[in-house]
């Protein structure tokens, strides 16, 4: 219990740096997602229920620490969030895919259900047109994700 | 085992490189429909000091003389995209910007009070995230 509640703080933190350092890129909605690293973690070290507790806390949290909750930021990093975190599961559980596969799915799918958040709140449809190149983004991170994710899991032994 | 080693096995990489070949083949309908959409009734609009003083379609290739300021200007309207052909101004910014086909690039020539532009259902805008 205490160890996730570790994991949901670090998650928040994580969320709150990134989302004061700016990315150079010009494609809008492309995201490092270190604070995925902490949901993978999660899923690894102890099981799929922890994934989805340690994500749906750390955005509901950190966006209560911005002051942005229910906000237009929140629903669409909660979609993709929700999104992302099933698919995992999904993987996880009925895939013979490794920690790598895993954590690039699940980072194509944050990018797909923010697609569709935007669609549905903005009502347009031009964001589709950068779906392709977010997808394809979405695989070097999901990779980065998932060494980090896998160094520690290395490291890390739960009691 | 070194910190840059990446160990994935087969059925990883199958997903990586289909999902790659997956994003590609989304760009295929937006193409489609991109082509689609820069021949869908678009319409030039020439403002005069801010009143309306030509509306014609532009999938009609035409010449057209309006009065500015400083003289005639011809607007030259052929494949879907417009330019400003001959006009008098000191330094003819509006003809040297050439042709024009997307809705966000206005033609304007202000000595003469001239601005054309294209209006179209879409414009290319994104809505602004924050």
């Amino acid at each position: 219990m205490v160890n996730i509640t570790m994991l949901i703080a670090i998650s928040i933190l994580f969320q709150l740096i990134e989302a004061s350092i700016p990315l150079p890129l010009v494609v809008p909605g492309f995201k490092l997602g270190l604070a995925n690293i902490v949901g993978l973690i999660a899923l690894y070290l102890y099981d799929p229920k922890v994934m989805l507790e340690v994500n749906i806390l750390r955005v509901i949290l950190a966006s209560l620490l911005r002051g942005l909750l229910l906000g237009t930021s929140f629903w669409l990093s909660f979609s993709g969030v929700i999104c992302s975190t099933f698919v995992a599961i999904l993987a996880y559980r009925y895939s013979k895919l490794s920690i790598y596969g895993v954590s690039v799915i699940s980072s194509v799918f944050h990018a797909i259900g923010q697609v569709i958040a935007v669609t549905v709140i903005y009502q347009q449809f031009l964001m589709q047109s950068i779906l392709p190149i977010l997808i394809i983004l979405a695989i070097p991170t999901g990779l980065m994700t998932a060494k980090i994710g896998n160094e520690v899991k290395r490291r890390m032994k739960v009691t | 085992m070194s910190i840059m080693e990446v160990h994935m096995n087969k059925y990883d990489k199958g997903l990586i490189i289909s999902i790659v070949i997956i994003a590609c083949l989304l760009y295929v309908p937006l193409w489609f429909y991109n082509q689609q959409m820069d021949k869908q009734d678009k319409q030039v609009v020439v403002e005069y000091k801010n009143e309306e003083i030509l509306r014609v379609d532009l999938n009609k290739n035409a010449n057209y003389t309006v009065k500015g300021d400083q003289g005639p200007v011809e607007i030259e309207i052929k494949d879907y995209s417009v330019r400003v052909e001959r006009e008098t101004s000191p330094y003819h910014i509006c003809s040297v910007q050439g042709w024009v086909k997307t809705v966000n690039s206005p033609i304007i020539c202000l000595p003469n009070g001239i601005v054309v532009t294209i209006e179209g259902k879409d414009s290319n805008v994104d809505a602004v995230i924050q």
